[in-house]
């Protein structure tokens, strides 16, 4: 190429480059920025948060109160932000040092989070904004600690109860006084709940599980805590030892398997494998696949969204328990608040968070969610206009003595893993409860001796 | 004088050439080398990306060495690496040798067989999740109406589920058949006609011109299905979530919990450096024996 050519060839190039300059500096100086909605002289507080859809529309509602009330007032804006995968994103962003002001994460998260030092203590906020442990049912405050310290506040909170498909009791009420049960309420002790369950199966012509009355596997996001309903625990916080061959705990796995090998596990794979997504009308417990289910407190909602014509035609009542004497027992799990180590306005993201542990915030959310409150004091009218008819059941469990919490541990989704391949392998008749469990014990156990050894090396843990 | 303007304009045009290079240079360095560099040092460290790593030695290999998991996980892939890799390779050697024959209308089927590939992942998953399901999924709707009384659960059963993936597998081979279409357009054609005047058989002609002549596009096809195979992670983790009782649990998903779910990030770099090891042998493996098999034209 010769000097003149490519001096010519230049000038068009040097155009342009000069053109998409201007227009850069142009966009920079009068383009759209962010932050141009939010008001200038306040601090804005970033929360990012799991929730989509009905869920995320409750939460802006109270982040638009809190900007529009105490917000204006302390000159602080609440900018909502809704992300997937929230614990891995916070995770990212706080090991990268810029994490969010607020993260809404679950509190499972915490007992790890926290044993990595990923959260903020609470305790002398929440004593500054006079929140303490007696404005909270005991259950919800206890999920909010990890090794005696305060690391999030609940933002929504649920529990578990017995869900009954009371048009199919009626139905198939002649098959239920037959075996001399009553078809006018919900089964009381597991004994009965198996007999309610096989008195409701019913099969098609070539013998296939067509409806069940109740299978434990059904749905299979609560089978780490079905050994609660038999007096069983599988953790000792006061020894930090896995107790997954405690008698009470082997006999839940137990019962678990029992309905695999009364119907068959390929029958049972069969029958699930029918089933539809939960957030659709193919939902087991809407469409009547199963009659009896294991749900929280939010199912009411996707009851009332999904299937309409299924409202009151369903009732709640305590999932029966194995000795008639244990009465009232539930699991308890709650969305929480947490301000991640390194965020940049500590004080004012509490602002908020206390905000919304105020009683009619809380109700209000609690409300919008189907959920329950997590806190003690509960007004008249929450019990009253609550979507879920059956709060008042919901509300007493969850301020039962045997309302039970997620177990405090630091290698929890390592424990979750582990439990489920066990009840899968236990639906699959692949192992026994005893065996099953005793393996699980002894490598889980050898996996929580080697986190926390690592942690007391870093100096990361009291001894 | 005339030396040293000729250095300059040597350095010049270096400079201008790295200027041209620099944003893969960059990219290169900040994205690949750096981070693989430092994921081999994180291998040697307790780590758990909240916490300062903490050197620890060959702790995490040797506690890999003792982990059931990870030999069960390890087994899994090479055992879904035996299935689909043989079946994907043949598979799509057949296709495209049928699409290279001289039919009407061959380009719609070479379209057709090329769709799939074009599906996304979630997509391809979903529909064969539904396809797979035990009681409306349309495999064992035909097998009951075949007089199979029992069919299996598929994806629900801990011995069908990795049959399952392997069928699977067969569906995304599109990519694979257009490659080994354009070997198969390259064979010449005085070969075939030399064959014939010697009396070869059509099953002959595939074995002594066709094999021969696009083993180079086989060799490249094995080498790139190896690595992809072992490497397999969405659609398990969609369809199975490694279920039933870790029936479908690959290594790159175990990777990835210990990584993201269990923070175990030394744990995780460990793995990595441990595939990357069984990669390499595979691969080298397929090197080794590719000097009796692979015919280069001109050589």
């Amino acid at each position: 190429m010769s000097a003149r050519s490519f001096k010519i060839s230049a000038i068009p190039r040097l155009v342009i480059i000069v053109a998409l300059a201007g227009c850069g500096i142009a966009l920079l100086a009068f383009g759209p920025r962010a932050g141009d909605e939010f008001p200038k002289d306040c601090v804005i507080v970033d929360y990012w948060e799991k929730w989509t859809g009905v869920e995320e529309a409750g939460m802006r509602q109270i982040v638009d109160d809190f900007n529009q009330t105490v917000g204006r007032e302390k000159k602080i804006f609440v900018r909502y932000l809704s992300t997937s995968s929230i614990e891995q994103k916070t995770l990212v962003a706080t090991a990268a040092g810029v994490p969010p002001d607020i993260a809404g994460l679950y509190n499972q998260d915490i007992p790890q989070f926290a044993a990595m030092n990923a959260l903020e203590p609470l305790e002398a906020l929440a004593a500054a904004h006079g929140i303490t442990s007696a404005a909270y049912k005991k259950v919800f405050w206890d999920e909010c600690h990890y090794d005696g310290r305060l690391y999030g506040l609940v933002s929504t909170a649920y529990d578990l109860a017995l869900y009954f498909n009371t048009e199919i009791f009626q139905q198939r009420a002649d098959s239920l006084r037959a075996k001399g049960l009553d078809p006018m309420r919900a089964p009381r002790t597991i004994a009965e709940l198996d007999a309610y369950a096989d008195a409701l199966n019913q099969f098609d012509a070539s013998g296939r599980l067509s409806s069940a009355g109740y299978l434990p596997l059904e749905p299979d996001w609560y089978l780490n805590y079905l050994c609660i309903f038999f007096g069983g625990r599988w953790w000792d916080e006061a020894s930090h030892r896995f107790t997954f061959t405690d008698p009470r705990v082997v006999k839940a796995y137990t019962w678990v398997q029992s309905y695999s090998k009364r119907l068959g596990p390929q029958a049972v794979t069969e029958f699930r494998s029918g089933l539809g997504n939960f957030d659709s009308p193919q939902n087991a417990f809407l469409s009547g696949a199963v009659a009896m289910e294991l749900q929280g407190t939010f199912l009411a909602n996707f009851i009332h969204n999904q299937k309409p014509s299924m409202d009151g035609k369903w009732a709640a009542a305590p999932f029966p328990s194995d000795d008639p004497n244990l009465t009232d027992v539930t699991y308890c799990n709650a969305d929480v608040l947490v301000i991640p180590r390194g965020a940049a306005h500590k004080a004012e993201a509490f602002e908020f968070i206390a905000f919304v542990n105020r009683q009619d915030k809380m109700e209000k959310l609690a409300r919008s969610h189907c959920k329950i409150s997590p806190l003690v004091k509960v007004s008249e009218a929450f019990l009253t206009d609550h979507p879920n008819t059956s709060i008042k059941v919901f509300d007493r469990l969850a301020s039962s003595p045997n309302a039970h919490p997620s177990e405090p541990i630091p290698i929890l989704p390592e424990v979750t893993a582990e439990m489920n391949n066990f009840v899968q392998q236990l639906a699959l008749m692949q192992v026994t409860p005893e065996a099953g469990l005793r393996a699980m014990e002894i490598r889980l156990q050898k996996k929580y001796d080697d986190f926390i050894e690592s942690q007391r090396a870093r100096g990361a843990m009291k001894d | 004088m005339r030396q040293k303007f000729n250095a300059h304009k040597d350095a010049r045009a270096f400079a201008r050439g790295m200027m041209f290079l620099s944003p893969w240079l960059i990219g290169f360095f900040g994205f690949t080398l750096v981070p693989v560099l430092t994921s081999l040092y994180y291998s040697f460290c307790d780590y758990s990306l909240l916490q300062p790593p903490v050197f620890k030695g060959l702790a995490n290999y040797r506690m890999l060495m003792a982990d059931p998991v990870f030999w069960k996980v390890i087994w899994n892939t090479l055992f879904y690496a035996a299935m689909a890799l043989p079946l994907a390779m043949v598979a799509s050697l057949a296709v495209a040798m049928l699409l290279n024959a001289k039919v009407r209308a061959v380009s719609i089927y070479r379209t057709l067989v090329f769709l799939p590939s074009l599906v996304p992942t979630v997509a391809s998953a979903m529909l064969w999740m539904w396809l797979f399901n035990a009681k409306l999924g349309l495999i064992n709707n035909t097998l009951i109406t075949l007089g199979v009384t029992n069919p299996p659960a598929w994806l629900g059963d801990a011995n069908w589920a990795m049959p399952a993936l392997v069928v699977m597998s067969i569906w995304g081979i599109g990519n694979t058949v257009v490659i080994y279409l354009a070997g198969l357009q390259d064979v010449p054609r005085e070969l075939y006609e030399a064959a014939e005047i010697d009396g070869a058989s059509p099953a002959r002609k595939i074995w002594h011109v066709t094999l021969p002549c696009i083993s180079p596009v086989i060799f490249f096809n094995l080498i790139m299905a190896i690595i992809g195979v072992l490497q397999i992670f969405a659609i398990p983790f969609i369809m199975t979530g490694g279920g039933p009782a870790r029936s479908t649990y690959f290594f790159t998903m175990y990777l990835y919990d210990n990584a993201f779910s269990f923070l175990k990030m030394g744990y995780a770099s460990a793995m990595a450096w441990v595939q990357l090891l069984i990669v390499l042998m595979l691969t080298g493996l397929a090197a080794w024996t590719g000097k009796h098999w692979v015919h280069y034209q001109g050589k």
